[in-house]
């Protein structure tokens, strides 16, 4: 069984509701646990933020960035495409458990959430292709 | 997101409602910020919180971190269990004031 939906959203915070409500109405045609479609919807806001807080900087742009969800058999695969600036994986930090600070929750609950986040080089017209995937 | 101030004494309790995510992140700490500068015990009250992100939680962060610098103090009240999930989720419950 192979179920793909995605959609295309301006990189602005603005998008982000819009986001969680397409991931939301992607979710609800799925026979899963309420609790992990609020998880997943999560994790997906928060790699879209990262999108444009990181890959565009937090600036005004016309540019699209595509989500893509794809359910395949017992897996959830996400995809996330966009044309903001490259990101070099290794820079990624996410937020260590004992350091109480603002900023790296968003790539610490991604990696809580999800089993495995990995940067694809297949993108075609992509400059970053970000794939979140989870067993379900 | 909308909000509303009460005060009382030195306490300001701030309820806020509906989603707070990166896009209302600073009006939520352009609220906040100013109660602790002032030098007031602020209550957070988050009842009507149906969803927060990392950008919401940093603001609890922040609060925390700058009534400390000012020695007083932030209180989240009323915590929503999608707030609550996202508290724990960052373990942050033993750092927060949850009250």
């Amino acid at each position: 069984m192979l179920i793909s939906e995605s959609k295309d959203f301006i990189v602005s915070s603005a998008s982000l509701k819009e986001i969680r409500s397409f991931s939301k109405d992607v979710f609800a045609k799925q026979d899963i646990p309420q609790e992990l479609k609020d998880d997943l919807v999560l994790a997906i806001a928060e790699a879209a933020q990262n999108i444009v807080k990181h890959a565009y900087n937090g600036q005004t742009t016309t540019d699209k960035m595509k989500v893509k969800i794809l359910f395949r058999d017992n897996e959830i695969e996400i995809g996330f495409f966009d044309t903001g600036l490259p990101v070099v994986p290794e820079n990624i930090q996410h937020r260590k458990l004992d350091d109480i600070k603002p900023g790296g929750l968003g790539t610490f609950f991604i990696k809580k959430i999800m089993d495995e986040a990995i940067f694809r080089k297949d993108k075609k017209g992509w400059v970053n292709h970000l794939v979140l995937t989870k067993k379900i | 997101m909308s909000y509303e101030v009460k005060e009382e004494g030195n306490i300001s309790t701030v309820f806020l409602n509906g989603e707070i995510d990166m896009d209302v992140a600073d009006k939520a700490k352009t609220v906040i910020s100013p109660l602790i500068e002032a030098g007031k015990e602020v209550h957070i009250n988050l009842k009507d919180v149906s969803y927060m992100d990392s950008s919401g939680i940093s603001v609890l962060i922040e609060s925390h971190q700058k009534a400390g610098e000012k020695n007083t103090k932030v209180i989240l009240k009323d915590i929503s269990k999608p707030v609550l999930k996202v508290i724990m989720m960052a373990k942050l419950e033993q750092i927060l004031n949850l009250g």
